[in-house]
């Protein structure tokens, strides 16, 4: 079996180091990275454990295919409990970091504890050293990481680190690799930096033993030539990921002004096409790179064109950065995207979380909530550029009241604002929307008020329900491998069959996240994609581990349970505005007001809106109040949790 | 053994359905294939009437890089007035009981 590698458990208090290896039997159930982690962060924390304090875990992992032959296997998660939303933390980033870490020995790290002083963890080839970082501390994510490489004398190194954000406990800050892969959500910097740690460095140059290599790189070829000749990834390749804010606002589909509209109008500046052409003005016309294993190669490169960081070489800005720098605040030109875009990444910060909660100040200012005395004279207004890029710097560094009230998150912002800004404010369980807007898609609505870290589009959404695929080619997708004979339908404004397809793509993406593969190589953005029933071939060949369709199906199911646990075990209720499964009023109350003829007018349908929430507790076997029945824990494994296995 | 079957998965099934050389229109109650002739940096659909900018992935694969903005605010505001004189009416009604 090529499944040797370890699990690490560190603790920054006492400076312990434990290496364990991962037991088959947690293999079957878990897979690897999400899934684990998951499992792990149930077992390793107490009920209402202080998300920053040392009794927190914090969890960094590749999946069960990482550094092996299969595509794409690019992905490093990291879990804990979350500073922003007192609930369950996860976030995922692409990059090179988890291979290396696995070839350095690892696949998952449980670090707890806090560290006296600032530390980075070093890992090489099966040792761990926890290290000084006090002349690390304050330095911006890129250079924290290159400083790391002139110390060691190797730039191979990769590191998960954090930027100013996360050292100054700002609750969406990132952990971050390389330019600009991030996992940026739930504020997983944030955990980092309360336990005074700046980095975890891996270098490794351990054999990853591949069970069948010939076939698995055979196998590979037929898996790649399937990826890349799917449109989207074809255009991924030449556009990147600035092309679905491109074709999300076409129709009326994000969000601008905070939620005021769902269309950023004459943003040409800001179209992907045009952002193209700037990367390729300054970086040439081989400007678009990949992760590790990938053949997408969906990141732009390119240097700011102008402005005050003219010439700065970054990488991005993916879509989420046109929407926070650009539909969101109602900003429509290039150059801002670009400098957003270049101050998240160096300050380490979630781009998501950052432009929601500046738009919704922006709204609060606007409406008088907010005043010039607590903006310290800030005029801050939609469509004002300047005022935008010092708000992320405030923020940042918790400069003024705003910026320290707003580093804090939605909710504690809004309690501490007060007034009636917690009306304005779109958000689930605590986490700000990304820059899209729902009200037209009734599934996508489901989605991300059921997230399990928050609104989410990365957990359950299914994002080709607005190609209108013939009802035929959604029964192909969704009646396999468990078997489903109820409604779907090919309308996208449409409630019909939405629940099933949420529920099969929150098991498809948890699939994906322990796997450690990318989600653009399964069915997220295309149809034709990997999914279930192409899993087995590339799990065996490469590891050994015999899986059929319906087990890794099952796998999911009992990782998505697992994180519904903790959540239910942090406080976790139904329609609990700000711990629940629903949503903003402004979903419900406030119409469409841009985009498509159809969209025009749209809101979501409460009573339409809570059956589809019933009917999705249904298909996962859960209770009214979405608890998970006895039955349900017991077929997958889980009513002994926590069960510390490993 | 699900790894010894050789035939196809649903999703290599599909592969079949691609097409290529045309685009969706973007009107939710539309969804009409528009076939643009190639490179066309502008498109028309012919069942509702909606326009588009057109962008060129390649030579086979067109995108709708936008909306005509002019052409797509008008409609936009056109619906909007329907819409508010509809609730007007509408709340105008129950006033009256």
């Amino acid at each position: 079996m090529a499944l040797n590698r370890k699990i690490a458990y560190i603790d920054l208090t006492t400076g312990d180091i434990e290496t364990k290896p991962i037991p088959l039997e947690v293999r079957k159930k878990f897979l690897g990275g999400r899934g684990l982690d998951a499992y792990l962060l149930l077992n390793h924390t107490e009920k209402g454990c202080d998300p920053l304090g040392p009794g927190n875990a914090l969890i960094i992992s590749g999946g069960i295919l990482t550094a092996t032959c299969a595509s794409a296997t690019a992905r490093t998660h990291v879990m804990a409990k979350s500073p922003l939303t007192n609930m369950l933390g996860s976030a995922n980033m692409g990059g090179f970091f988890a291979p290396e870490l696995a070839w350095a020995g690892f696949h998952h790290l449980v670090i707890k504890g806090k560290a006296e002083k600032p530390v980075y963890i070093w890992i090489h080839n099966g040792e761990i050293e926890i290290r000084d970082a006090g002349h690390l501390w304050g330095k911006t994510t890129t250079d924290t990481q290159w400083a790391i490489r002139e110390e060691l004398g190797d730039e191979d190194i990769k590191s998960a680190v954090i930027g100013p954000a996360g050292e100054n406990l700002v609750t969406f800050a990132n952990v971050m690799t390389g330019i600009k892969n991030s996992a940026g959500r739930t504020g997983m910097g944030c955990v980092m930096g309360s336990k005074n740690l700046k980095a975890v460095a891996a270098r490794g140059s351990m054999d990853i033993e591949i069970a069948h290599p010939v076939e698995a790189l055979e196998h590979n070829k037929h898996f790649i030539n399937q990826i890349t000749s799917a449109k989207v990834n074809q255009t991924q390749g030449a556009l990147g990921t600035p092309f679905i804010w491109g074709a999300t606002n076409s129709w009326g589909g994000v969000r601008t002004r905070n939620f005021q509209y769902n269309q950023c109008e004459n943003a040409d500046d800001i179209e992907p096409e045009r952002i193209d052409e700037i990367c390729e003005e300054t970086m040439g016309p081989y400007h678009m790179t990949g992760c590790f294993g990938c053949q997408v190669h969906c990141r732009a490169q390119y240097k700011v064109p102008s402005g005050p960081f003219a010439g700065k070489y970054d990488e991005g800005p993916e879509y989420t950065s046109l929407g926070a720098f650009g539909g969101e605040p109602d900003c429509k030109n290039a150059e801002t995207v670009f400098a957003g875009n270049h101050l998240v990444n160096q300050f380490g910060v979630d781009n998501l979380e950052i432009g929601s909660i500046i738009s919704w100040a922006m709204e609060l200012y606007e409406l008088g909530i907010l005043t010039n005395k607590d903006t310290d004279g800030l005029e801050l207004r939609f469509g004002n550029d300047e005022a935008l890029l010092e708000m992320v710097e405030r923020i940042c560094f918790r400069k003024g009241w705003l910026g320290d009230t707003l580093a804090d998150g939605g909710l504690p912002a809004a309690e501490k604002i007060g007034k009636n800004s917690f009306d304005y404010l779109v958000q689930v369980k605590g986490m700000n929307n990304l820059h899209s807007d729902e009200r037209g898609t009734p599934a996508l609505a489901l989605n991300i008020a059921t997230a399990s870290r928050g609104s989410d589009h990365l957990r359950s959404r299914p994002a080709i329900d607005l190609y209108h695929l013939p009802e035929k080619v959604l029964r192909k997708i969704y009646s396999s491998p468990i078997p489903y004979d109820g409604p779907l339908s090919s309308e996208h404004t449409a409630y019909e069959g939405k629940p099933w397809q949420v529920y099969w793509q929150e098991n498809c993406y948890m699939a994906v996240d322990c796997l450690g593969i990318c989600k653009y190589h399964t069915v997220f953005l295309g149809a034709t994609l990997p999914n279930f029933e192409d899993w087995p071939k590339v799990i065996y060949y490469n590891t050994g581990l015999e899986m059929t369709p319906e087990e890794i199906w099952e796998v999911a199911e009992r990782c998505n349970n697992i994180e519904r646990l903790f959540n239910l075990r942090e406080g976790l209720e139904r329609d609990d505005l700000k711990k629940g499964d629903t949503l903003s009023h402004r979903y419900f109350d406030e119409p469409c007001r841009r985009g498509a003829p159809d969209i025009i007018g749209a809101t979501i349908d409460r009573e339409k809106f809570t059956k589809m929430i019933d009917e999705f507790y249904e298909h996962h076997n859960w209770d009214k109040n979405g608890v998970p029945t006895a039955e349900t824990l017991e077929r997958l494994g889980l009513d002994k949790e926590p069960s510390h296995l490993i | 053994m699900a790894i010894e079957k050789e035939q196809l998965s649903a999703s290599e099934s599909l592969r079949k359905t691609r097409t290529f050389g045309k685009v969706r229109c973007h009107n939710p109650s539309c969804m009409e294939r528009i076939q643009p002739a190639p490179g066309a940096n502008h498109a028309k659909c012919p069942t509702c009437g909606m326009e588009y900018r057109l962008f060129w992935v390649n030579s086979t694969l067109p995108r709708i890089r936008g909306p005509v903005w002019d052409v797509n605010r008008k409609i936009a505001q056109e619906k909007m007035a329907r819409l508010e004189a509809a609730a007007s009416k509408k709340n105008g009604k129950k006033g009256g009981k």
